[in-house]
């Protein structure tokens, strides 16, 4: 069941926008790597259970579940509602705030409340899962030729959900940004890789989406060369300039709302490890 | 506005008709070259500035009089006997008057004749509806064999002219009055029938244009990038017949707005062309025409008769600002994908 999350007091608050990223952009990233890593998706085969996140808050809790079915998970916001399943998620953390929920999804040491640690196996592998995240911070540095194209579709799938979770969120100044644009397309794509992700804009109204957008031409692309070269732009290790020296990245399109979109991306990315 | 001299289609003096008279030098340069070529008229060879081919080659330019019908009828036998006549009239006359001519003697034959159709639109002003023609880009593109060219200014004109010596079969090429603003700063920039020229490039909306309107397109695209910071691409369709069908579809599948502007009757003309196009593809964008509202043309001084129905750079920018705001999409799902 979704929560309008929108409408509660705080929802315009850092902190709140900072659980609306996480539990929005980040925390759907376990389905990629369910999807995308061989060792995640054979520890989930056979795996049928909700795992529930929920941070106390006034007047109303926000939450979130995972939902495996068979070694697939849905990602789903709000709270888990039986519907005549008959049968409680079968582990709930439960963070005392908002910003306890944040500090944990951002690899902080927090301790939240564990119900159902009766399941130790499920447990273990739902927070070897959840460790698995940290592969997006800028810190960790897989050396495996895998991992390192893991984290970057991670990264890239997750930016770009968080941007549009962002305006959607009310940021106010990424809601002027998009309210002016008509439709437009901020693609994002590795080559030879073949990974990609966009963000569509138009009037106010943001989505992100994965792959590359076959039904018009990006406002603006910004085209990585290779896993390495994606990794160093988006990990700050080459300025974005140096990397366009470099040929790590190349940018099609209005330079100007190429250098927008970077800054709101600098504001999401401070906000996730904030 | 020069004084009333005559009779009503010599009613404004045509010494400065850009278009035509560019027309008439081409023609004389492409004579030296070609003895097949002869030029026709019905008594308009000032307006359509044959004159000057008349100065330099008088054996080869036949008047019929005030007499369309023969004059096509006589074009088509000269074409059938391996001349190659370019035949001049007001556009109104060519397309409507002597339409069977046109149809069953020339483009039934599929016969050589090439047609120079002036003061297309509304671009005689105001001589009045009778003199205005918003009708024959939809009569002329179904006609089966001809291809039709609506130039954006005299150096598309000459381009269009030699390209249809070039061509095979019947082409008709709709020309304003002359007074129109000039586009192009020369006649080298890849002109080819049946292709598109991109004017601006953009992503944002297309704006397909073709004669007069090219020029307000281009002047919409400037000022929608100034005021609104809007990517307008402007594509110049100047081949009606065989339209450019993979400019107008990568113009569909990139900016997935697109607007159509013609000094024509909305039905039939370049709006129709491209929506043909659109729909055969299956391709889902918002889509607009600007031109005539299907009505008979008001009468006034051309520009002002451009800004009542939208054609000049202010009207395009509006119609273009309502367009990007318009829904086209039955599947608006704007939930984030994972």
């Amino acid at each position: 069941m979704a929560v309008d999350s929108n409408e509660l007091p705080q929802a315009r608050t850092r902190e709140f926008l900072r659980t609306r990223l996480f539990l929005r952009a980040a925390l759907p990233c376990v389905k990629v790597m369910l999807e995308d890593d061989p060792a995640t998706k054979k520890r989930f085969k056979g795996v049928n259970a909700v795992v529930q996140f929920v941070a106390r808050n006034q007047p109303r809790a926000v939450g979130a579940y995972l939902w495996f079915e068979d070694g697939a998970v849905r990602v789903e916001q709000g709270f888990w509602d039986a519907d005549g399943l008959g049968r409680e998620p079968d582990i709930t953390f439960t963070f005392a705030s908002l910003e306890k929920l944040n500090d944990f999804f951002a690899g902080k040491t927090v301790l939240p409340g564990i119900k159902g640690v009766s399941k130790p196996a499920l447990l273990a592998k739902v927070v070897r899962l959840l460790l698995g995240l940290k592969l997006m911070l800028p810190s960790a540095q897989p050396k495996d030729a895998a991992k390192r194209r893991l984290k970057l579709k991670l990264t890239l799938y997750m930016i770009t959900t968080a941007l549009s979770q962002y305006n959607k969120g009310g940021d106010p100044e990424m809601e002027r940004w998009t309210a002016k644009q008509p439709d437009r397309i901020y693609q994002f794509s590795v080559e030879p890789e073949g990974i990609a992700a966009y963000l569509r804009v138009r009037g106010g109204q943001t989505k992100a989406g994965r792959g590359v957008y076959e039904r018009r031409r990006p406002f603006v692309h910004m085209r990585f060369h290779g896993v390495d070269g994606a990794l160093a732009v988006m990990n700050k290790e080459v300025d974005f300039v140096d990397g366009v020296g470099k040929g790590f990245v190349r940018i099609d399109g209005s330079p100007e709302y190429a250098a927008n979109l970077n800054d709101f991306m600098m504001r999401v990315q401070g906000l996730l490890t904030g | 506005m020069t004084e009333v001299t005559g009779t009503t289609w010599n009613v404004y003096d045509a010494n400065t008709l850009t278009q035509a008279e560019i027309y008439g030098r081409v023609l004389c340069d492409l004579a030296e070259a070609d003895s097949r070529i002869v030029a026709l008229t019905a008594d308009l060879a000032r307006s359509t500035k044959i004159g000057v081919f008349q100065d330099k080659f008088p054996h080869r330019v036949f008047n019929v009089g005030i007499a369309e019908q023969d004059l096509f009828g006589i074009a088509a036998g000269m074409a059938k006997s391996g001349l190659l006549p370019f035949v001049s009239t007001m556009s109104a006359f060519a397309s409507m008057r002597a339409l069977e001519q046109v149809r069953t003697d020339i483009c039934y034959q599929n016969l050589d004749v090439k047609i120079i159709a002036t003061h297309g639109g509304v671009s005689f002003g105001q001589a009045g509806t009778t003199h205005h023609c918003t009708e024959d880009i939809a009569i002329q593109r179904a006609l089966a064999n001809m291809c039709v060219i609506v130039p954006a200014d005299g150096w598309e004109t000459a381009n269009a002219v030699r390209a249809a010596v070039q061509r095979p079969g019947p082409v008709y090429i709709r020309l304003g009055r002359g007074f129109e603003p000039t586009h192009y700063e020369n006649d080298d920039y890849g002109f080819e029938i049946g292709k598109a020229v991109t004017i601006n490039e953009g992503t944002d909306i297309t704006v397909i244009a073709c004669g007069v309107a090219v020029y307000h397109a281009a002047e919409a695209a400037k000022l929608l990038k100034d005021q609104d910071d809007v990517s307008v691409r402007v594509l110049d369709v100047h081949t009606i017949k065989p339209i450019d069908e993979a400019a107008i579809m990568a113009a569909v599948t990139e900016t997935r707005r697109i607007l159509v502007v013609e000094e024509h009757n909305v039905i039939g003309g370049l709006g129709s062309a491209v929506a043909d196009v659109i729909a055969a593809s299956g391709k889902g964008c918002a889509f607009a025409k600007s031109g005539l509202p299907d009505c008979y043309s008001e009468v006034g001084y051309p520009e002002d008769l451009y800004s009542h129905y939208c054609l000049d750079g202010d009207g395009i920018v509006g119609t273009v600002r309502e367009l990007l705001h318009r829904e086209f999409e039955a599947d608006e799902d704007w939930a984030d994908e994972f």
